[in-house]
């Protein structure tokens, strides 16, 4: 009983600060945001179109783009900003069709796109489905001014006409699609799912972290010491401080949860297996969280350890870039933080609407991660807190 | 009256170089300013820079069943400028079934097939279908490759429609005659083609980005050691002894901003010449990295000194600050290109002086010197609206 009081001492040390609310809660609910509105959407490349001079031809080029699969098409007024937006990387690409568009394709001339891109071969990749637009549009025009050349027709309008009317009567080459292996996630996932998940363990691991700063600084303070004065045994103080970190998390956890499904519609997944995993990994990093705190006597040093593996770790274990997308080798380094493991669990629960028994691999591994470092953690802070005395 | 000013830089100097030195004393300015950001820089570019990104060429398995000429002229001159390029290597496959392994297995990211008969059946005229085996775990590589096949059918719609549209002014028209006409339609020139231009990159590559990022991320932690030691010398008894020197009043406060552009200075520099040494980062034109460095520092300057003014004691004032240290960060893009967000947050971005140093460092890449005036210029102005703010109320710490 003492412990509990002792752990919940702790949460209102933490919670009195208003700065740490902000860190805690509000932070990560403000990254889930940014990063969701950032990278949610980003897989299609978005593709900037300038219409140089309005016309008939060059509206029906700029619809053939925005109606192609597989680019976002933005309007942009100039070519000036078009070449800038592209440069600085806000826009993948970029078309301009040129003034003469009409004037050259009516004349029986060709007409020149410019796909600007930056070097690189990716940005070179999205311009074959530019071209693929360009070619589609092709078709008719190139009919038309065909019958032209040819005198089957008087002028490029009435040809264009003809040209259309006869086209759904032409047997097309067409082209299907099969689709093999399995897709990422088996589920389509919402703007905000996959930050929601890799933030809330970045979160968890570095508030546990700064736990240990805390640690630091209840002992300059001689809380422990005069804890350990009255009839405590030190095995309830470090139950006690070890049950406060996991409180401190747990409610983070519920909190960002809750929260990321209420104002950003984040889904989630089996409860049970969310709650499963939130326990486990909060385990394991209060427990890493005490035991870095019984390793430094220096505050400011500790702070700066507890960001450094904080944000290391979570890099390394997949929080701010998937791991799939991980060169072989790397993966397989990734997997010695829990984080990596926390992260397959979620991308399997949310990613492709696994439940819990599907996880349990990756529960079994945060739970031997767990208790070794709980262990770890109450041994050494055991010894300080009676060396204290 | 040449004695007074020289006096009160005197004092000032003074104060920063005990301040400095505490400050290299306990390492605090240490580790925020120079130790943490070096290691994160250092460990995000060592993740990002081990993923294979999507800057390979996609390898393309292509099965031709077809016997006759439309399959190889299929390779010969839609495959074979794009693995010049650089875009696509091609495999050739034996059967779709294999191919279609290879994509499953992920060996392949997509497979072109050319069916039996393909051939024959654009020769009479017949509907014709490409094949496109796409991998559902790449679906950008599955566009493209679906692209190359879909520009090629296209292709070969506009002479079938160029043919249609010659032949349906004119019934009765011989088979010989439609089969001239088929081969001047399918050598006709496409009327619009596509011209490549490249454009310059004023994007930061990872590691410049990264090194960049986090230098200015703490730059923002950085200058507090000095605006907020004007809290810790009240709460410790110090102001008011340092008070009753005979030192001016903007001595002291001189002092401490001396010692706030001195760290911040001194811990971006030596950040950028470690980056640059350790992994190579690319920061570009000197000069103009000292003037957008010596800009940011001054904006971090009036903004922390600002929300120092505002907080009862040195802890209160560490923790606003940090608070609006990471917003601004967060905003800023100096974690990733908030910028190159859709929609509102990438002007947004702006509102952090943060987004303009990576702005001007960006700008910096690509064109010359005259480039990071707008962004020096936005810095600045953040550093005089906060600053002088700052300065307005900055008297009331500095009394008892």
């Amino acid at each position: 009983m003492k412990a509990v009081w002792i752990a919940l001492t702790n949460l209102r040390r933490m919670f009195r600060r208003r700065a740490n609310i902000f860190f805690v809660f509000v932070f990560p609910m403000l990254l889930i945001l940014v990063l969701g509105a950032t990278f949610g959407s980003a897989a299609t490349p978005r593709v900037g179109v300038v219409v140089a001079r309005a016309g008939q031809l060059s509206d029906a080029l700029a619809r053939q783009l925005a109606h192609t699969a597989g680019l976002r098409i933005v309007r942009v007024g100039s070519v000036a900003d078009l070449m800038t937006m592209v440069e600085r990387g806000s826009l993948a690409a970029g078309v301009e069709i040129p003034a003469g568009y009409d004037s050259a394709i009516r004349g029986g001339g060709t007409a020149v796109l410019r796909y600007i891109a930056r070097p690189g071969t990716s940005a070179q990749q999205v311009g074959e489905t530019v071209r693929s637009a360009a070619a589609r549009q092709a078709e008719l025009l190139g009919a038309a001014r065909f019958a032209v050349a040819r005198h089957a027709s008087a002028s490029f309008s009435a040809a264009l006409a003809k040209a259309k009317a006869i086209s759904s009567a032409v047997p097309r080459v067409s082209v299907t699609e099969r689709t093999a292996g399995t897709a990422r996630f088996g589920r389509s996932l919402g703007q905000f799912d996959e930050g929601a998940w890799t933030e809330l363990l970045l979160f968890m691991f570095l508030t546990a972290m700064t736990g240990a700063v805390a640690l630091i600084e209840i002992r300059r303070l001689g809380v422990p010491r005069r804890m350990l004065a009255t009839p405590t045994p030190p095995g309830t103080v470090v139950a006690g401080e070890t049950l406060g970190r996991l409180l401190v998390g747990l409610i983070q956890a519920l909190v960002i949860i809750v929260g990321s499904a209420l104002l950003f519609g984040v889904h989630w997944g089996d409860p049970l297996g969310v709650a499963a995993i939130v326990l486990l990994f909060g385990l394991v990093a209060a427990g890493f969280g005490i035991f870095v705190g019984t390793l430094f006597r220096n505050e400011q040093q500790a702070m700066g350890l507890s960001l450094l593996l904080g944000l290391g770790l979570a890099a390394l274990g997949g929080c701010m870039v998937p791991l799939e997308v991980f060169s072989p080798t790397l993966k397989k380094v990734a997997h010695i933080t829990p984080h990596a493991w926390a992260n397959d669990a979620f991308a399997k629960l949310i990613g492709h609407g696994a439940t819990i028994g599907a996880i349990l691999p990756q529960l079994e591994v945060l739970a031997a991660y767990a208790a070794v470092l709980l262990i770890l953690a109450t041994w050494r802070l055991r010894r300080i807190l009676v060396a204290s005395l | 009256m040449t004695e007074r000013p020289r006096g009160l830089m005197r004092a000032a100097v003074l104060i920063a170089g005990k301040d400095l030195k505490a400050r290299v004393r306990d390492r605090s300015a240490l580790i925020i300013g120079i130790v943490v950001p070096l290691a994160l820089a250092f460990i995000f570019n060592g993740i990002f820079s081990g993923i294979s990104g999507g800057s390979k060429a996609i390898s393309l398995g292509v099965v031709v069943a077809d016997h006759g000429a439309a399959g190889q002229s299929f390779i010969a001159s839609v495959l074979a400028p794009l693995r010049h390029a650089g875009l696509i290597a091609v495999h050739t496959e034996p059967t779709a079934a294999s191919a279609r392994t290879l994509v499953e297995s992920g060996s392949l990211s997509a497979a072109i097939t050319v069916p039996a008969g393909f051939t024959e059946a654009l020769r009479a005229g017949k509907p014709a279908a490409l094949g496109v085996i796409e991998s559902a775990a790449a679906p950008l590589t599955a566009q493209i490759a679906r692209s190359i096949a879909a520009a090629y059918a296209s292709d070969l719609n506009r002479a079938r429609l160029s043919v249609a549209a010659v032949a349906a002014g004119s019934p009765g028209i011989s088979r010989a005659s439609i089969a001239r006409l088929a081969a001047q339609a399918a050598a006709a020139a496409p009327p619009l083609t596509v011209r490549d231009v490249s454009a310059s990159t004023k994007e930061l590559d990872n590691k410049s980005f990264f090194a960049a990022g986090m230098a200015v991320f703490f730059l923002f932690f950085t200058v507090q050691f000095g605006v907020t030691s004007l809290l810790e010398e009240r709460a410790d008894g110090t102001m008011a002894r340092l008070l009753a020197a005979p030192i001016p009043r903007a001595s002291i406060l001189g002092g401490k901003l001396l010692t706030s552009f001195a760290l911040g200075i001194v811990s971006m520099l030596v950040l950028v010449i470690a980056t640059s040494l350790l992994f190579g980062a690319s920061w570009g034109n000197p000069v103009g990295v000292v003037v957008l460095i010596a800009a940011a520092t001054l904006s971090a300057m009036g903004i922390m000194a600002l929300i120092a003014t505002f907080a009862k004691n040195a802890e209160q004032a560490g923790n606003w600050q940090a608070v609006v240290a990471v917003i601004l960060g967060l905003l800023g893009g100096t974690f990733f290109p908030v910028s190159q967000a859709p929609g509102i947050l990438s002007s947004l971005t702006f509102a952090a002086p943060q987004a303009w140093f990576l702005r001007g460092l960006g700008d910096l890449r690509a064109g010359s010197l005259s480039v990071i005036w707008t962004p020096v210029l936005a810095l600045l102005a953040f550093a005089v609206v906060t600053g002088g703010l700052a300065m307005a109320r900055l008297n009331r710490i500095a009394e008892v």
